[in-house]
């Protein structure tokens, strides 16, 4: 891990020399487009300046490899708040009017994440089927369902049963 | 069962109203779609336990030829329907497939979707270099796609045949589902679905219900009373892999 | 016998011409690596039957080969034959030469070459991918501190020691390599355990065919004087060796051919596999094996440098072609997930997978022989490795 995150350093640190005149202050920093939702980030925004990354490869190791699912630092998370979908007029048209990309081209920093990962999310995102008012309504009968689906099984199985099998 | 079994999931999710209405004029639909064993009322904070083995139990009675409904379902779910248009056919993903067979000896055929057995034992998992094939603690078999390097050795090593190598660029990735050039990928039993208690895709799309899903290490869940109930087998039963799909009827 | 006296190769015309020659073709090699990582691997024969393609075919051979080169190293350290020493440091050199020409040819054979670094940090040690990244790494280490000891007069009396593990180390690597298919339960081609010495006695052959090709071509190229008696012994080795192939080859089909559940595999592989077919009868076994045989052990061509070159080119022949069928073609012929069934899907289930290299899998696979054949010819530069002459006198202990 060590000698990986050394690697990971160099474009970084090579990146900070060169735009140094830029961070000294002359104002031309990148245009980093502003959030399309919220009034905050989940953590103030020089800590996500200095450590998005930490959180999201935290993130990352322990929702694909635990399936510990929430959501402060998850990537399509951030997307949600930073980018509009697809369609959307706010929707980046290219790179440079991407929340991420913007600052890691600025910055000379290459990642590989959108390689992989979507880098808008879906309108689709909305209508999640948790939050939806007739699956709460649903959810909330998960009590008996239990019973129910035995009784499912119990037909479904003697639907088989009889049914040309075997 | 009425025609409304044939009513499709998506349509429910997007209109509440006909859902309710779905509810009491057959209950038998949203039961199955929303059983105690597709709800694991996992808080997101907690990780995948092994006190669950997701598993599936393929009926190949139902499963009707030429029927490749649950290959559609994951394709557009996941995105690998159409998303590589430079690789040919033998070269482009596929995470679940039809599976047509005949009895060499007698001619009885049979006809089922293989994809990934999620192995109790899986070799992918063994040949891995770098552990990107990992078995989740609740059974599910992933790749974890930030540690691919792309060697391909899962695939030689998988018995059935359920890996796919991405052989070029990717755009227009689902977003709850990241895939990209130069990684091995393969069903993940809809893990993003599983997670927020749903069922996978191609249990919720099949139009006979020949897929049931469900927790195997609980006695009382849909999937473990039919295993107990009726015979099944697991592909290649001899290699000893233990996997979380098995199959009736052949 | 004499003391023997190494010296450096000139640094002559020759020896940057050979060095541009090569270069010329790892350059190909690069470019086409660029070509098939920047489009992705589309753009190569390969499919999701055919996981490993053309570039593993050399790779394997490479990494096979290098093992097998340092035999000529241990036969002299290990088991004493006087003959042999002054022939160690070339086999040694040759030996991490070939094995780092095979790796490159693995590595940027990878979908992610640009995640190595995963590879190097995270270990799966049930893997045997993981194991040989240590057997690799190790034997590459071994090797050189064996050459250091051979090379520095000082040390020279720790040389059997060091070349005794380094022996030991190259068999448990070949063990490894082979094992990478002998253990593999999905393939009926694969599954045998007989991989593994199978792969050792290949890498004795394979070695020692290039072995012979460079020691033949470095003496001829810097003039220096070779006999007929280190020439005769080596050549009487490799057919001992090709022949050890193909006994284990005759076993292996034996052992698959009684099997009636092995069967299908093996019309595959020895009536109707098409250009497998072809490849293993004409490619691994007339000219692979039984022609060499022939050339090596007729009085006629046996003492021609020219026929026992030839010879040598044809092991490798065969040796690529056996890797070929082997690799390629354990990976067409269709696993058997449904025994007793017909099977038809749109995954190719139930059929002959269809696999043609394309120009840039060859080039890249060539030029990890270019690769490793750079390393040697740097190596003979600026380390004192070859013998100045291997002349009957200087090697035969019967010479006057």
């Amino acid at each position: 891990m060590r000698i990986s995150k050394l690697l990971q350093m160099v474009p970084a640190a090579l990146a900070l020399t060169l735009s140094a005149p830029a961070l000294a202050g002359d104002g031309a920093g990148p245009e980093v487009p502003k959030a399309i939702k919220g009034e905050e980030c989940v953590e103030p925004t020089s800590d996500m300046r200095r450590n998005h990354m930490e959180y999201l490869k935290h993130h990352r190791d322990e929702a694909l490899r635990e399936g510990i699912r929430t959501k402060q630092y998850s990537l399509k998370q951030c997307l949600e708040c930073h980018v509009a979908p697809e369609g959307d007029p706010q929707a980046p048209q290219d790179s440079s009017e991407h929340f991420c990309m913007a600052c890691h081209e600025y910055a000379g920093v290459t990642i590989d994440c959108f390689q992989c990962h979507a880098t808008q999310p879906k309108e689709t995102a909305s209508f999640h089927p948790l939050v939806t008012p007739g699956m709460k309504a649903i959810k909330d009968q998960a009590g008996r369902s239990g019973e129910l689906l035995n009784q499912f099984a119990e037909s479904h199985a003697s639907k088989t049963r009889t049914g040309a099998i075997q | 069962m009425s025609e409304d079994t044939n009513l499709k999931r998506r349509e429910f999710i997007g209109n509440g109203a006909k859902l309710a209405a779905g509810l009491t004029i057959a209950p038998g639909v949203v039961v199955y779609g929303l059983s105690e064993a597709s709800v694991p009322d996992r808080p997101a904070e907690e990780p995948a336990s092994s006190e669950r083995r997701w598993g599936m139990l393929v009926d190949s009675n139902k499963c009707a030829t030429g029927c490749d409904k649950c290959v559609t379902a994951c394709g557009e779910e996941n995105g690998w329907d159409d998303s590589e248009p430079n690789s040919s056919p033998e070269q482009k993903a596929q995470w679940i497939r039809k599976v047509e067979l005949r009895h060499k000896g007698t001619g009885k055929s049979h006809s089922l979707p293989m994809m990934c057995q999620h192995c109790e034992n899986p070799p992918c998992v063994d040949v891995c270099p770098t552990n990107a094939s990992m078995k989740r603690a609740d059974g599910i078999v992933l790749v974890d796609r930030h540690r691919c390097i792309g060697c391909r050795y899962c695939m030689m090593a998988c018995p059935y045949k359920a890996r796919s190598f991405i052989h070029e660029t990717l755009t227009d990735q689902e977003p709850h589902m990241p895939r990209g050039k130069g990684t091995v990928e393969s069903c993940t039993m809809c893990v993003h679905r599983v997670d927020e208690g749903r069922e996978p895709a191609c249990v919720e799309e099949c139009p006979e219900q020949a897929i049931l899903f469900g927790d195997l290490n609980d006695p009382d869940s849909a999937i473990a009373q039919a295993l107990t109930r009726y015979d099944s087998t697991a592909v290649r039963e001899d290699l000893g892999l233990n996997p979380g799909v098995r199959y009736r009827g052949i | 016998m004499k003391k023997t006296l190494y010296t450096q190769i000139e640094g002559g015309k020759g020896f940057w011409a050979l060095l541009a020659g090569f270069g010329v073709v790892i350059l190909a090699g690069l470019a086409s690596m660029y070509y098939m990582e920047h489009n992705g691997h589309w753009v190569t024969g390969m499919n999701n039957s055919v996981v490993w393609g053309t570039p593993h075919v050399f790779a394997i051979f490479l990494i096979v080969a290098a093992s097998g080169a340092l035999n000529v190293a241990s036969i002299g350290s290990v088991f004493g034959k006087k003959m042999y020493k002054p022939l160690a440091p070339l086999s040694g050199i040759l030996a991490v030469a070939l094995l780092v020409g095979g790796l490159a040819v693995l590595v940027l054979d990878l979908g992610r070459p640009d995640r190595l670094i995963v590879a190097m940090t995270n270990y799966n040690f049930k893997s045997i991918f993981a194991w040989n990244i240590i057997l690799y790494t190790g034997f590459m280490a071994i090797v050189a501190i064996y050459l250091w000891m051979m090379l520095e007069k000082r040390f020279n009396k720790y040389s059997t020691s060091v070349g005794t593990f380094a022996f030991v180390w190259r068999l448990l690597l070949t063990t490894g390599t082979g094992s990478i298919f002998g253990f593999l339960v999905a393939r009926e081609a694969y599954d045998a355990a007989l991989m593994a010495p199978m792969f050792v006695v290949m890498s004795f052959s394979f070695g020692l065919a290039i072995f012979m090709l460079v020691l033949f071509a470095s003496y001829r190229m810097t003039g220096r004087p070779l006999g007929d008696y280190v020439v005769r012994r080596l050549k009487n080795l490799l057919g001992v060796f090709v022949a050890g192939v193909l006994y284990f080859v005759l076993v292996y089909h034996l052992a698959n051919l009684y099997a009636t559940e092995h069967h299908g595999v093996e019309s595959f592989i020895l009536t109707s596999g098409g250009i497998y077919t072809m490849l293993f009868w004409v490619g691994q076994i007339l000219l692979g094996s039984l022609v060499p045989l022939a050339i090596l052990y007729n009085p006629a061509t046996g003492n021609s440098r020219g026929w026992i070159s030839i010879a040598s080119v044809l092991v490798i022949f065969g040796g690529l072609s056996q890797l070929y069928v082997l690799l390629i073609g354990g990976q067409a012929y269709p696993m058997k997930t449904f025994p007793g069934y017909e099977v038809t899907s749109s995954f190719g289930d139930g059929m002959i997978a269809s696999y043609s290299p394309t120009l840039p899998e060859v080039l890249l696979g060539i030029s990890g022989f270019a690769i490793a054949l750079v390393a040697v010819t740097i190596a003979v530069r600026h380390l004192r490795a070859l013998p100045a002459s291997l002349a009957d006198g200087e090697t035969d202990p019967h010479a006057a």
